[in-house]
């Protein structure tokens, strides 16, 4: 195909979105919210993992001695807690003697008829450790389970369980939203590839006469094509724009909230260094529905 | 070169369009094809414009056997046809002279050719001094004429005709009759459906009769045989 006809053809295609105001506009709305949908789904999705992630490299394995252990079996753990700090695999930790954890028991339970005829002798001395990976905490507690010292009656705290709760259910959110996803798009196919049909209705006289004096299906089909393309980009671009400034409301709502909340490390990350990213996925995105539109448009409604 | 051989068509519907219908029509001639509405003669041209395939027998055109043709080979064999239409089918918003560019553009002629070769059909058809007019602006014989320039611009080998003159007052159909033979007379094979009696009798051409489907008569200078 010559380059002059391209140009042609191409024309004919953007000469029908105009042509075709309100079924155009109808679809670019739905192509635009279905990308949006799936932009501000994702964006907080991918939040969502980079907090869980933050929050359990802030997690504590808290492991509380026996009341009646000795020195020595408090020296062999803490020993074992600076040889993984050689090793790498501990990144810091915090010890709590008796008195420390009485004071915080005083402070936490105010009722003094609760505390009556306890002292720190009672409590236990207990560390608090902080891994680099939080993947090596089944292997550490493990291991630290070992000692005699060590209280395992109540197990060995750790969040973990609570945090492998949240990612499956962002897992099954997920789910729910490639449903979603799905459902949308196919509506925005429909919606594109009827509004190519009424293009073909209106252009069915040009579509006769090209086909009597011999053009090729190529050149019949182009400017449909074209059409639901553009549709489809147009309604991409306007989404994005949608998306970043919603995104950037979002933002910082949610960011003064989690800080209003103590939350000093959560935090919702920046629009700008995914901006690239998130254009190209939704042109891409915009640009297939478009062209699925047309072509089933094309398929039934043009016969070449 | 027209050929059918034996060819039937009948449509899903279970219309029987053509029937056993064999026929010969050799370079350079003029036929009518003449009968009653439904008697087939447009099953007969669209066989040939591979507008419709025949249910049995076989059909070629130019060299094309249409009857088991490859999709891809449709636009080849329409571009070494021309058609016009009863009701003229052109470009409501292009003017004369772009109707007539449009069937050189759409088989990617260039834009020198176009030049040259667009005002060279509007003079065939006498239509020189319309080329910047809007089919509105044009009376119906100029509309067919501008029609059968697009049909002929591309220099097809057979100008197919469906009913050109029926939209037209009879001194305009003569006229158009008289352009069709002058097109003839050029080399290019002319088929013509029609129900003009007066014409069909007058020039004295080879007359194809189809009855329900059938080729009741192929007379070599014929005439309308009216049976009612």
């Amino acid at each position: 195909m010559k380059i002059r006809t391209i140009r042609l053809l191409v024309k004919e295609g953007t000469y029908n979105i105009y042509k075709n105001k309100l079924m155009t506009t109808a679809s670019i709305i739905t192509v635009s919210i279905t990308l949006f949908f799936l932009g501000i789904v994702l964006l907080l999705a991918i939040n969502l993992t980079s907090n869980i992630e933050v929050m359990k490299r802030d997690l504590d394995i808290t492991v509380f001695l026996k009341v009646s252990a000795s020195d020595f079996e408090r020296e062999e753990v803490a020993a074992y807690i600076e040889r993984k700090i050689q090793e790498g695999v501990v990144s810091q930790y915090r010890f709590e003697s008796r008195e420390q954890a009485f004071e915080n028991i005083k402070n936490d339970i105010k009722n003094e008829a609760l505390l009556k005829g306890l002292t720190s002798a009672n409590m236990p001395e207990s560390f608090y450790i902080k891994l680099t990976d939080p993947a090596l905490s089944d292997q550490v507690i493990t291991e630290i389970s070992q000692f005699s010292g060590v209280n395992t009656e109540y197990g060995i705290g750790y969040n973990k369980d609570r945090l492998e709760r949240l990612e499956g259910l962002l897992k099954a959110f997920n789910y729910i939203f490639i449903f979603l996803l799905a459902v949308l798009s196919v509506v925005a196919i429909f919606l594109i590839s009827n509004t190519i049909r009424l293009t073909v209705y209106a252009r069915r006289r040009e579509i006769e006469i090209m086909k009597y004096v011999g053009a090729l299906d190529s050149f019949i089909r182009l400017p449909f094509i074209v059409e639901g393309l553009l549709i489809g980009l147009i309604g991409a671009v306007i989404s994005y724009f949608m998306t970043h400034y919603a995104y950037e409301w979002l933002q910082h709502m949610l960011n003064s909230i989690l800080l209003n909340l103590g939350y000093t490390t959560l935090r919702m990350m920046e629009f700008a260094p995914v901006a690239f990213q998130v254009f190209v996925i939704y042109a891409i995105f915009g640009v297939v529905i478009g062209g699925i539109g047309s072509m089933v448009s094309v398929r039934k409604h043009l016969n070449v | 070169m027209i050929r059918f051989v034996d060819a039937t068509k009948i449509y899903s519907n279970g219309v029987v369009g053509l029937k056993n219908v064999t026929v010969r029509i050799e370079k350079g001639e003029f036929v009518f094809v003449i009968g009653a509405s439904g008697a087939g003669k447009s099953t007969f041209l669209k066989l040939i414009m591979h507008e419709e395939s025949p249910t049995s027998g076989e059909v070629y055109v130019n060299g094309y056997s249409v009857h088991n043709m490859p999709r891809s080979e449709v636009p080849h064999l329409r571009r070494s046809l021309g058609v016009v239409f009863q009701d003229f089918r052109l470009l409501p918003n292009k003017t004369a002279f772009e109707n007539v560019a449009f069937a050189m553009q759409m088989v990617e002629a260039s834009p020198r050719e176009i030049r040259r070769q667009v005002p060279l059909a509007l003079g065939l058809v006498g239509l020189s001094k319309k080329a910047k007019a809007y089919p509105n602006q044009l009376s119906g014989g100029e509309q067919q004429r501008v029609a059968l320039a697009r049909a002929l611009v591309n220099n097809p080998s057979v100008l197919i005709a469906d009913e050109p003159t029926g939209n037209l007052d009879p001194k305009t159909s003569w006229e158009i009759m008289q352009l069709l033979e002058e097109i003839n007379q050029r080399g290019t094979t002319v088929i013509v459906a029609t129900h003009e009696k007066d014409i069909v009798d007058a020039m004295k051409k080879r007359v194809l009769i189809l009855e329900h489907g059938e080729l009741k008569s192929d007379e070599k200078k014929g005439i309308y045989i009216n049976e009612d």
